[in-house]
Formats: C-alpha cells, structure tokens, sequence
C-alpha cells in the first residue's frame, strides 16, 4: 500500500488502477508508486499487465478506474504527447528508432528545434545530441550516423540519449535489454545507473530478473493485473523472485 | 575522444544510395548520346523536347516519391490527373480566368488527395488498395461525367496568351515545364530535407510506431503528403492540358505505375523512410531518357516498356546489393 513513504513525496503514485479490453480486465486494482532516482523492475509471466500498466502511464490507453499523482497532483494523461510533457518518456523495445535515419534525426524526432526560418535547426540537434550521447560516454563519430550501422547496445544508447536530454523526471523502460549481447546489456545497464546518478526515475520493464537486479532498488511483480510483490532488493534474491513470478503468488 | 571526424561521417551521407541515382542519369546520358544515331540524342531540340515532355510525369513524381517516404502509395494519380484537367476546362468555359481556375484546381487535387489520406488513415487498411479504388472510382466517373469527348482549351488559353506563356512557353532554349519542375523540386526538396516536417515524414515511413510514440502527428503527416501529391498532380495536369491545348480523357494513363518506377530508380524504398529529392527528380529524368533514346535507336516504340522494366529491375538490384555492403560495413 502507497503510505509507507514518511517524507519523500513519491513521483508517480497509481491507485487502484483498473483496465479491460473487451471482456479480459488485464489490469485489477492496480497501486504503484515510485519515488524520485528510484529504480524499479517491474517484472512479471506474459500477460500478467506489465505493458497495459505502462501504456497507462504513458498514455497510451486510459484506466477505467483509478487514480494517477504525478507530484502530488492528480493527473489525467489522456495521451502520449501528455504524458510526455509531463516528463514521463518511454523507451520501447524495437519501436523506439528509425533505423534508416541519423542518431540526432532520431533524437529530436517530433520535437526538433526551428530556425527563425522555420526550418530545423540541425546544428543546435547536431550539438546537443552529440553532448548527451558523450554525456552517456558513448563514442560516435558524428550524429549524422545513421542509427541502423549502431550496435544493439548503442541503440538503446540514442533511445535514452534523447530521454536525458528532454529531461525526463520518469523514464519507463520496456524490455530494453531484450536480444542483446551480454556486453551490450552491461551498458544499457550502465545507461540506468546513468539515469538515477541524474535523479530520473525509471521503471525497468524485463523478463530477465538477473538483468534487472543489480540495478534496481525494488522489484514489483505483476500477475493476473495485481502487483503481487513489491519488495526491495536488498530483502530479496533472483531466487526467490523467480518463484514468485513462476507461481504467481506471494506469501502463500 | 573522437568527437572531430566530420570527415568520414560526411562520407557516410554520400554513401551508394544517394550517389547512384546520379551515377545512373550520367550513365544513361552518355549512352545514348554514344549510340544515338548521329548523336541525335544531344541535338539540342531533342534535349529540349525531353525538357518539356518530362515535367508531366516528372511532377507527378515528385509527389509521389514523398509520399513513398512516408510509406504510403497512391495510384489514384492516373485519375485525379485527368479529372483536374476536366474541372480545369469545365471552369474556362464558365468563363473563369485560367489563372483564376489555376487558383481553384489546385486545391481541387489537394481535396482528392486528402479523400485519399483519410481514408487510408482511417480504414487502416493498405494505401495500394484504397487508392486503387478511388483510381477505379475517379476514372469512371470521369468518363461518365465527359463522356469521354476531349475539350479544345484554344479558345480559352491562346498558344500567345500570359496563362500559357508561363507554364508552356520558354526562357531562351529551356521550356519553362522544365523551370517549373526544378522549382517545384527545389522546394519540396527544401520542404523533405530542410524543414521539421520533412523529419515527420521521414519519421512516419520509417517506423510509424517510433514516430508516433515520439509525438510525430503520423496521421496528419500522411494526410498531408497525399494532399502534396493531390496538388501536384492538378499542376501538371493544367500543364499539360495547356501544352496540348485540350482536355483529354486520356491524360494521366499508365502515370501511376511510370511514377512509382522513377521514383525506385530515384532511390526511394518502397518500404519508406529512405530517399532523397535528386534522387526524384533525377529518375524521371533516367525513365525519360532511356524511353526517348531507344525511339531514337529505332527500338519498336511497343518494345520500349520492356526495356525499362529490364532497366528498373537492374538498377535496384544494383542498389540492394551496394546498400547492404554499406550497412554491414
């Protein structure tokens, strides 16, 4: 239950978030919250309301019951481009680029700057994407590279590059370690710390708790539209989380 | 860090796929100019010819490459071409002036083109099969509403008169078609490549879900596109209905097939989000040339299709296998 927190006010409280398609309610009852810097994995079987929770945070869909605070004040984000001014951005797994298209294309896609002509300011986008990609202390030759030459690791880099530098409070990561090398999944990682070390909040979406674990403060997991567990890390193991997740209960 | 290597990256832009388009209307160019007979395909009236009769198509294409980039098709082309022509004559003979009528058809393409865009938006399903039908609707109804009889425009637009000075007459030795098109190019290029919506449109043909996860209006970009295309197509078709001093029922046929290889041999991917504008409008250009300079070498004028098909088919495998040694690379 949300009252746990003493005196830090957290960034994004859910209550009783409530969602159906159809006849199937994917989301029951739904509390979450986290608190400024915080990470959390949100972790969970297919179908157990991970993404329909985050398409509600950002906008995607809206909950038939419930309420969401953003600091405080109630909020009703009633699509992507609220949700986004806000300072909620999403990071999704393979939709998040255009491979075809440069790294700083990519990184002011539907918000780049204008000239007093009114034509893209691509110097000020060269620029500024190039500082937040050596801001994440990724190497690249320019950002005229197009983001389709880029490692799997590296792309997760741009997607996050361009959270950081529209200074997201709250940056929801939909499974981006997925498909990665080893090494690639190290960095993305890095690019969480990165994010809480700016004081972003981020919820860390995954299948892989071994990926999740090191970098988060908490774990919440999802089954059948509930949040089941929602436990820190330091009172947990990869072990025992498993469990839950495989048996979709918590506490017997 | 390596944060000074403009060079190389400015490389990278100028990789196979912008530069072989180019390459190809230098290749086509001086072949002809080799084989022709006589060089009869340098004559300067021949060049000159090739100037006035490719805007036609040429301006279509324009449109119809940008909207490729966005993902989308549209074959209705080859009907809203024609139909503007029609309303273009029915307005001259209510006694319009055709700068005046010019002034109505063009919004008049751009409202064919957006019937178009939102139904393509709207019904989700695929641009080819919208715009086939609304190809299929427009050209029946054309040919019910004119009966199919041509209408002479001589009375209305005199071969003297400013209105067909300007889009049909000449500046020195260059037709002013030709001048229209490198203007219209210039700035739909400057639109593509310069401009914020240029991005979306990029964006949209690209990965339709980035882009409107990242608040690119994906619709609106599309319907706009279709809208561009519209209009240009009611451009050329006033064009050419002046240059040949009639409407004619015919005007527009095969364009939205020809259109689409241009734009293939101009570089744009026919799964969007790549090309660029010289590209466009130099492969009208290389369709045109090929088309004129086998008339020339005697080639059975019925043939011609034949080759270009081979030619297409060439060139963008050409292009797939020199585009993934790039990538990989």
């Amino acid at each position: 239950m949300p009252e746990q927190s003493n005196n830090t006010q957290p960034l994004l409280q859910m209550i009783d978030i409530y969602k159906s398609f159809g006849r199937v309610r994917v989301l029951r009852g739904v509390d979450f919250e986290i608190a400024p810097g915080e990470v959390v994995g949100l972790c969970g079987d297919n179908g157990a309301g991970k993404s329909t929770l985050i398409k509600v945070i950002s906008g995607y869909h809206q909950a038939e019951k419930g309420q969401i605070f953003l600091e405080g004040k109630e909020v009703n984000i009633k699509s992507p481009h609220e949700s986004r001014a806000l300072g909620i951005e999403t990071v999704y797994q393979d939709q998040a680029l255009a491979t075809q298209l440069s790294i700083s294309r990519n990184i002011f896609m539907g918000r780049e700057p204008t000239t007093v002509l009114g034509l893209m300011d691509r110097k000020a986008m060269a620029d500024q994407s190039m500082e937040a990609m050596t801001g994440l202390g990724l190497k690249i030759n320019s950002t005229d590279t197009l983001v389709g030459t880029l490692s799997g690791g590296q792309r997760q880099g741009v997607a996050i590059a361009r959270v950081i530098h529209f200074k997201a409070k709250l940056v929801i990561l939909d499974e981006p370690t997925i498909a990665l090398a080893v090494k690639e999944v190290r960095e993305v990682l890095e690019f969480v710390r990165h994010l809480r070390s700016e004081g972003v909040s981020v919820i860390f979406i995954t299948h892989t708790l071994h990926h999740v674990f090191d970098v988060a403060d908490r774990i919440a997991v999802m089954a059948h539209g509930t949040i089941i567990a929602d436990i820190s890390t330091k009172n947990t193991d990869v072990d025992e989380l498993s469990d839950i997740i495989v048996r979709g209960t918590y506490g017997e | 860090m390596s944060r000074f290597s403009l060079p190389k990256s400015t490389w990278q832009q100028l990789n196979w796929g912008t530069l072989s388009t180019p390459l190809a209307f230098l290749i086509a160019f001086f072949l002809f100019w080799l084989l022709s007979p006589e060089h009869r395909f340098t004559d300067p009236r021949n060049l000159a010819a090739i100037a006035k009769l490719t805007p036609d198509l040429g301006i279509v294409a324009l449109g119809v490459g940008i909207l490729m980039i966005a993902g989308e098709f549209d074959l209705s082309v080859a009907s809203i071409l024609p139909l503007s022509s029609y309303v273009f004559a029915q307005l001259l003979i209510a006694g319009l002036n055709p700068f005046l009528a010019f002034l109505v058809v063009i919004p008049f393409g751009a409202f064919l083109g957006l019937i178009n865009g939102v139904l393509v938006v709207r019904t989700g399903l695929p641009s080819f099969i919208i715009t086939l039908s609304t190809y299929m609707f427009w050209r029946g109804f054309l040919y019910v509403v004119s009966g199919l009889m041509p209408i002479s425009l001589l009375r209305y637009i005199p071969k003297d008169s400013v209105f067909a000075q300007v889009f049909t007459g000449q500046v020195g030795p260059v037709p002013n078609q030709f001048l229209w098109y490198i203007a219209l190019a210039v700035v739909l290029g400057i639109v593509l490549h310069l401009s914020k919506f240029g991005n979306w449109i990029y964006s949209t043909g690209a990965n339709v879900d980035a882009a409107r996860a990242m608040g690119v209006k994906v619709n609106m970009t599309k319907i706009t596109c279709f809208m561009i295309l519209g209009s240009l197509c009611a451009f050329a078709a006033m064009m050419q209905a002046t240059r040949l001093g009639s409407f004619a029922a015919t005007q527009g046929i095969g364009f939205e097939l020809k259109a689409i290889a241009a734009v293939v041999v101009g570089g744009v991917s026919l799964r969007g989000g790549v090309g660029n504008m010289l590209g466009i409008a130099l492969g009208v250009f290389i369709i045109q040339i090929i088309d004129n300079g086998l008339i020339l070498m005697q080639v059975p004028v019925f043939g011609i299709n034949t080759f270009i098909g081979i030619a297409v088919i060439l060139f963008v495998i050409l292009n797939n296998l020199t585009n993934r040694e790039f990538v990989t690379e």
